[in-house]
């Protein structure tokens, strides 16, 4: 595995649309066989990347190679790649049997064979029985299974996800993320997923790619990527983090501490950094603890006074939006974690709040 | 309803509303506001009442026979001008020569308006629709007539094409006053329509499909024939129906082109009524061209439905 080419290269790839740079010099590479999540807010460029790689747009400068081979000249019916819209695009003129039968009649697959192959990726994406109902006729989340039973009929090298799930309500959603990685984990595609969702980020890739404003921000496995985030753009769009801003004062080996209002706090900073310097600290709300006004907590590095300003229940959590007169006008998010003895904390109660040193990270201001 | 309370600081444009709709509920009371939609039907349905009534007196005409004694119709009903227009071998080919004509028109029409329409939709640079959209309106303005003559200038013995042609030394083409010269006018008299229902079937066809199609590994005339055609088959059905029954009907450019070697079956009912003075007869063409006209239609709606022309409800 580790010697093979990689089945996906980018080098130095750029899109330009007139004066705007949709795509910034992007580089990755992609073992066969495994997902790669892209993410990144609307418009960041994930989308043109995605495109770019299908072969629907040509990159302005830089080279993609698949297998090896660049494919600048490759039209994409010429390439092996599967690909599930964000609209789905399936044929509406077309029964289910049919929209998954067009790939293999137009890629020539041996017509004695065609039948066996509809039925068995219908079968994979766990529609037997539903060849003939027309598109209309089939629910959202089935539709969502008959592209996905369209793009790997042919058994592509490459499965390309535009957000398809985006449509769908959250539920669906979800289940529907458990099911790609069912499928994609019995038949093995490699996949590239494009999506603006976290959470189907971290629960369907073995890596993510995280963009903004057309460049690759951070590439990593899902739990480096949460645990440690490259820089603050990559802190801030994943997870709930409450963002402080602040001047170091002092430095000392991985610990920052800086100045925030009328505060010091103390960081893991992830680069060197002067005296002086503006930083920005990023915590947690999964790592911050809270607790009622006249416990002190022990053996945490960071504790503030503050007054809850706002209680968010969530079903499975409580969460707190907590005002801090040391930090300013910076609120603090926190979750609780205590689901068994719920200690409620109200809105305009005196709290505290704590946290580790390693849980701050901290990163240059941009 | 509860009263509004009255207030003189409001606006004097409200209290203008306010009395306007007092007005407006004296003379059509609450209780009749649901057939108030049926109410904005009446133009309409006055409009096709007059040519209702036209085509009865159209059709009352047609059964009575020319007296060649003093040039009236008979007082006594009788098939014998139907008789006429169907056995005559000059009518039947002259519907022959408008179906075949009103045919070739509207296949050779599509199969120009289709690659316009498409590219009118999809060209990237907004320039680019607007030339197209611009250079298919602007011989929309110019009549049909001012049309024809236009062609009579490009075609006719002294017309600049032949000018061209005896420039180099060859003798002059007969290049009007036949039956090609009536279709090729037609053909550019119907491309605006064809273009015009063809666009929003087109635009109806998300560009994804076209790229789906793309990535599974279809070419872009596979894409073309399985994917875009279909799709694009409301539009197909809507301009063949308009470009047809059109063509069937018309009267300019078989006259002006054609030069009366090529009459359509307009030409044979003007000259019923004005050259022969036999309204009889040509009721009789009438009546023939109205039911051939819609003959087509229903068989074109009952075999593939409506398309762009019923404004379906379920659309995907």
């Amino acid at each position: 595995m580790e010697n093979s080419p990689p089945l996906v290269e980018l080098i130095d790839v750029s899109k330009r649309f007139g004066r705007f740079i949709a795509v910034d010099n992007a580089n990755f590479s992609l073992a066969k066989g495994s997902v790669l999540t892209i993410l990144g807010p609307s418009g960041c460029g994930k989308t043109t990347l995605l495109r770019m790689i299908a072969g629907f747009e040509s990159p302005t400068s830089g080279e993609i190679r698949i297998n090896g081979e660049p494919v600048q000249a490759v039209p994409p019916y010429r390439r092996s790649i599967g690909m599930v819209f964000q609209n789905l695009a399936l044929f509406p003129h077309m029964t289910a049997g049919e929209n998954v039968t067009y790939p293999l009649k137009m890629r020539r697959f041996p017509p004695q064979d065609i039948p066996e192959l509809v039925e068995r990726y219908l079968g994979i994406v766990r529609l037997t029985g539903m060849k003939d109902r027309r598109i209309h006729e089939l629910s959202g989340g089935q539709q969502q299974r008959v592209a996905i039973a369209r793009a790997l009929s042919f058994n592509p090298d490459l499965l390309l996800l535009d957000e398809p799930l985006s449509a769908l309500d959250k539920k669906l959603r979800e289940e529907m993320q458990l099911e790609f990685r069912r499928i994609q984990q019995k038949i093995g595609v490699t996949t590239i997923n494009v999506t603006h969702d976290q959470r189907e980020a971290l629960v369907m890739s073995d890596e993510i790619i995280v963009m903004a404003d057309g460049a690759i921000q951070q590439s990593a496995d899902p739990v480096s990527l949460y645990r440690h985030p490259s820089n603050m753009f990559v802190a801030s769009f994943i997870g709930l983090t409450s963002l402080v801003k602040g001047t170091v004062v002092q430095t000392e080996g991985t610990t920052v501490e800086f100045n925030v209002d009328s505060t010091i706090l103390c960081g893991n900073a992830g680069s060197r950094f002067e005296v002086g310097q503006s930083v920005e600290g990023a915590i947690r709300a999964e790592q911050v603890r809270i607790h009622p006004e006249q416990t002190r907590p022990e053996e945490m590095d960071n504790v503030l006074e503050g007054v809850v300003s706002e209680q968010i229940f969530e079903g499975d959590r409580m969460v707190y939006q907590v005002q801090c007169p040391s930090l300013g006008s910076t609120p603090i998010f926190v979750f609780d974690h205590d689901p068994t003895h719920h200690v409620l904390h109200r809105k305009g109660d005196s709290v505290v709040l704590s946290w580790n040193v390693r849980d701050l990270l901290v990163y240059p201001c941009r | 309803m509860t009263s509004v309370k009255q207030s003189s600081h409001f606006p004097i444009k409200w209290r203008l509303l306010d009395a306007a709709e007092r007005v407006a509920a004296l003379v059509w009371p609450r209780q009749l506001h649901s057939y108030t939609g049926y109410l904005l039907l009446v133009p309409a349905l006055l409009l096709v009442f007059v040519l209702v009534i036209g085509l009865i007196y159209i059709g009352g005409y047609s059964l009575h026979e020319l007296d060649l004694a003093n040039y009236r119709l008979k007082e006594s009903f009788s098939l014998t001008n139907y008789y006429t227009a169907v056995t005559s071998t000059t009518y039947r080919t002259v519907v022959l020569r408008s179906l075949y004509g009103s045919f070739l028109v509207t296949v050779i029409t599509i199969f120009l308006a289709f690659p316009y329409a498409y590219l009118m939709v999809r060209a990237r640079e907004a320039m680019t629709r607007k030339f197209l959209l611009i250079s298919l309106f602007l011989p929309f303005f110019i009549g049909q007539i001012v049309r024809a003559y236009g062609w009579l200038i490009i075609l006719g013995k002294e017309g600049l094409l032949n000018n061209i042609v005896t420039f180099f030394g060859f003798s002059p083409l007969e290049l009007i006053y036949n039956y090609p010269a009536v279709i090729l006018g037609l053909i550019q008299y119907m491309l605006p329509f064809a273009v015009l229902l063809l666009a929003p079937a087109i635009t109806a066809i998300n560009r994804d499909m076209e790229l789906a199609s793309e990535s599974l590994g279809a070419h872009w005339i596979q894409t073309f024939i399985h994917i875009v055609l279909p799709m694009a088959k409301p539009g197909l059905i809507g301009s063949s129906v308009v470009v047809f029954t059109l063509t069937l009907t018309d009267f300019a450019m078989p006259e002006i082109l054609g030069g009366g070697t090529t009459d359509f079956i307009a030409n044979s009912i003007y000259d019923g009524f004005f050259q022969l003075s036999n309204s009889g007869l040509g009721a009789a063409l009438s009546m023939i061209l109205v039911t051939l006209g819609t003959a087509f239609v229903v068989v074109i709606f009952s075999i593939a439905g409506t398309g762009t022309l019923g404004f379906s409800r379920r659309s995907k």
